[in-house]
């Protein structure tokens, strides 16, 4: 095929060049560099990093772009070589022990460090420990957890550097360039769309955006809106998933960036799932109470209109809810959609038909209107499953009309007992 | 509905409440009405005693000389400053010299409307005579209480009840078995006006009324009660009770503050030790006050919940 030729993927076409034109992490960066330049003066007292966070979101392109911007040279280690005992001591074993004092200076690289088998590679971990303890170049591992207890060992030795997924607008803000370099207008909401589905992912953006832009000039919001309806309760798992187990504080905070429902919706999520995941009675309570902190703050928004304090909304909802409990958690538990959803929109509508309801036999009944709702309503409503010939007759005397009757008998009653 | 169709409608026809019906009679007979508070449990009479008053001071067409008005309908300062303000300045035409005003549930006024109340109580006394209706005339303030004569309505004897249910069975062509009234008995709690309520219910089932028939159709008629509601969550299942919560707001129309307030009037009635009941009662009036500053009602109550869930788990604990 012909087009194969000229087919590079356009992860690869715009891998960042240079530290700058990596998106986002911006802390987890400077950590990076700041480490590597104290290698100029001596060797620092941890002599490994290791960066973790999900895929896709630039780790390796960190310290691809770094090595090129200070001109050093990679030696990288990735899971498609083997990383036995012996492969790791004859690569990067050596490499950490070659003085450079002509030609480049070295970095070595372990990257999918989790993916170290444990069969395949008998003994690897073992090996990259003592290359740690003795190396004299920068030792970067790489992985996606790392918290894999198989790395406990490994942890100790390194500095941990987190890395965050990306936010939508970071994201969205990559593909617009490229978009630009690619000769493509594309419309905003479309990028937006992309970003957002990706999950703070930019790889599978950069290839959602291929797959969907490639030879086209101009991309438009209906020729991405297809993607949806697959994915977005994915999504909205994920983002729960992220918001409940987050191992920190900032990883739940990020989740709302993510989210492609608004803070309010998220909030009902929140709190329907809730109980489905948090067991333990003294944990529960602890969430709930943030949750309902949060609520508070949501009522002095409503009341002050300082948006400034939604924040804290997203605070207590996010991060404090994943620091109220410990998530510990048996086995896989589905998410499900808010009750209250399904039920509000019904529920203005309902409120002002029960209080006209309740208005007009509270009159008759000389009480008020919550009173009649809540002690003769019941019994109407019963009456009228059981005779409706009697219950029509009282709801005439009452002056209530077929769309309340209806309402109040939870169904259409047999038209035959007309009034 | 039997509870307005049996309603008394003169102080003759009222079978009970014997001394203060001969009080309210000698009103009648010197024409001449104090200001009154009517005050005792819910279905005991109150508001009928009003009325029948009412009608026999003023005859057939007392509605003219009569604001009835529900103070948990129009709780507000203003309704007191406008609308009772303009019914009671003016006086009315004949032998009465006086109008009168029946403000029903008047616990439920808020405090300055009762300030405003306690006013135009005094300066339209010679138009406008006042019967407040409250379930406990504590929540009456002093001054208002004070200018008042106090009438104390008992819970119904329950022979009276009984002659009332026969009587109305009667009437209506309805067959009840003795079980049957039993079972209206133990639940109407000595209130008329849920007496009349199940029994009119009970008989729109068509069949003789017997105690199976009371209790399913007022199992059927009531909500999940708060108390369920409680005993759910303090054994420790916050769905099921969350889900009953959702009922009650949703379905039965309850106010976050009515089920509030039901809460922690069921507190003290629980079998656990009083510093846990202290501890529930400090619960509640947390998410009281929070509801009172506009914080979502759902949200607010769910915590309440996972609260008494926490204290159900400690007690077990201890115990």
């Amino acid at each position: 095929m012909s087009f194969r030729a000229t087919y590079i993927p356009w992860t690869q076409k715009y891998r960042p060049k240079s530290l700058l034109e990596v998106v986002g992490n911006d802390e987890a960066k400077r950590k990076i560099l700041e480490w590597i330049q104290t290698w100029e003066k001596s060797i620092p007292e941890k002599r490994a990093i290791l960066i973790y966070g999900p895929p896709g979101i630039g780790k390796t392109s960190t310290i691809e772009a770094l090595a090129n911007d200070l001109n050093m040279e990679l030696i990288i280690s990735d899971a498609s070589t083997y990383r036995t005992e012996e492969a790791v001591k004859r690569t990067a074993g050596r490499a950490s022990q070659a003085g450079s004092i002509f030609g480049k200076k070295k970095i070595i690289v372990f990257d999918e460090v989790d993916g170290v088998s444990g069969t395949a590679d008998t003994g690897g971990l073992r090996e990259i420990i003592d290359v740690i303890k003795n190396t004299r170049v920068p030792v970067v591992l790489i992985a996606n957890d790392a918290w894999d207890p198989r790395l406990a060992s490994l942890r100790n030795l390194c500095e941990l550097i987190e890395f965050k997924r990306l936010s939508v607008h970071d994201v969205a803000r990559y593909l617009q360039k490229i978009c630009l370099k690619e000769g493509i207008s594309a419309e905003d909401k479309a990028l937006k769309f992309i970003a957002e589905r990706s999950s703070g992912d930019l790889r599978s953006a950069i290839n959602d955006l291929q797959a969907l832009a490639q030879g086209k000039t101009k991309l438009t919001y209906e020729d991405v809106a297809w993607l949806a309806p697959r994915d977005r309760k994915e999504q909205i798992f994920n983002v729960l998933r992220m918001i409940f187990y987050a191992k920190n504080s900032a990883t739940a905070k990020s989740a709302v960036n993510m989210a492609d429902v608004d803070l309010d919706m998220l909030f009902e999520w929140i709190y329907e799932n809730a109980p489905y995941h948090i067991k333990n009675p003294l944990e529960f309570a602890a969430v709930m109470d943030m949750l309902a902190k949060a609520d508070i703050y949501r009522g002095r928004i409503n009341k002050t209109q300082n948006w400034a304090f939604l924040r804290y909304v997203i605070d207590l909802m996010t991060a404090g809810v994943a620091a109220s409990w410990s998530k510990k958690t048996t086995g896989w538990i589905p998410f499900r959609f808010p009750e209250r959803i399904r039920t509000a929109s019904m529920k203005k509508e309902e409120k002002g038909l029960l209080e006209e309801i309740g208005r007009k036999i509270g009159k008759k009944c000389h009480i008020s209107s919550a009173r009649a709702v809540k002690e003769v309503l019941p019994y109407l409503r019963i009456i009228l499953w059981n005779n409706p010939k009697m219950g029509r007759e009282i709801a005439k005397w009452f002056d209530l009309n077929e769309e309340m009757l209806t309402y109040i008998a939870g169904e259409k009653l047999p038209s035959s007992a007309k009034f | 509905m039997w509870t307005e169709k049996y309603r008394p409608r003169t102080l003759d026809e009222i079978v009970d409440q014997e001394e203060i019906v001969s009080r309210l009679k000698s009103f009648v007979k010197a024409k001449n009405v104090p200001h009154c508070i009517f005050a005792g449990p819910p279905g005991t009479g109150k508001t009928t005693a009003a009325l029948c008053l009412a009608h026999d001071l003023y005859g057939e067409n007392y509605r003219e000389y009569v604001m009835e008005l529900n103070a948990s309908d129009e709780r507000g300062i203003n309704v007191i400053r406008e609308t009772v303000k303009t019914f009671a300045r003016s006086r009315p035409i004949g032998e009465v010299s006086f109008k009168l005003l029946i403000l029903d549930e008047a616990d439920n006024m808020t405090d300055d409307a009762q300030q405003a109340l306690r006013r135009t109580m005094e300066r339209y006394t010679e138009t406008a005579r006042f019967i407040l209706i409250a379930n406990y005339s504590s929540k009456i303030i002093e001054p208002i209480q004070s200018r008042c004569a106090p009438f104390r309505f008992t819970p119904l004897p329950r022979d009276a009840i009984i002659r009332r249910i026969e009587y109305i069975c009667e009437k209506e062509h309805v067959s009840i078995l003795n079980d049957g009234i039993e079972a209206i008995l133990d639940l109407s709690e000595g209130d008329l006006r849920k007496t009349l309520n199940i029994l009119q219910t009970a008989a729109s089932v068509g069949k003789p009324i017997n105690a199976e028939i009371v209790y399913s159709v007022v199992g059927k008629a009531n909500p999940y009660s708060v108390r369920d509601m409680i005993f759910t969550a303090l054994n420790g299942d916050f769905i099921s009770a969350r889900s009953k919560l959702r009922e009650l707001l949703q379905k039965y129309g309850l106010s976050g503050m009515d089920i509030v307030r039901q809460i922690h009037s069921e507190i003290f009635k629980l079998d656990i030790p009083d510093k846990w009941k202290v501890k529930l009662a400090d619960i509640t009036g947390e998410i009281d006050y929070r509801l009172v500053q506009g914080a979502n009602e759902e949200i607010q109550l769910s915590a309440l919940l996972a609260k008494f869930i926490e204290v159900g788990y400690e007690i077990k604990k201890v115990s």
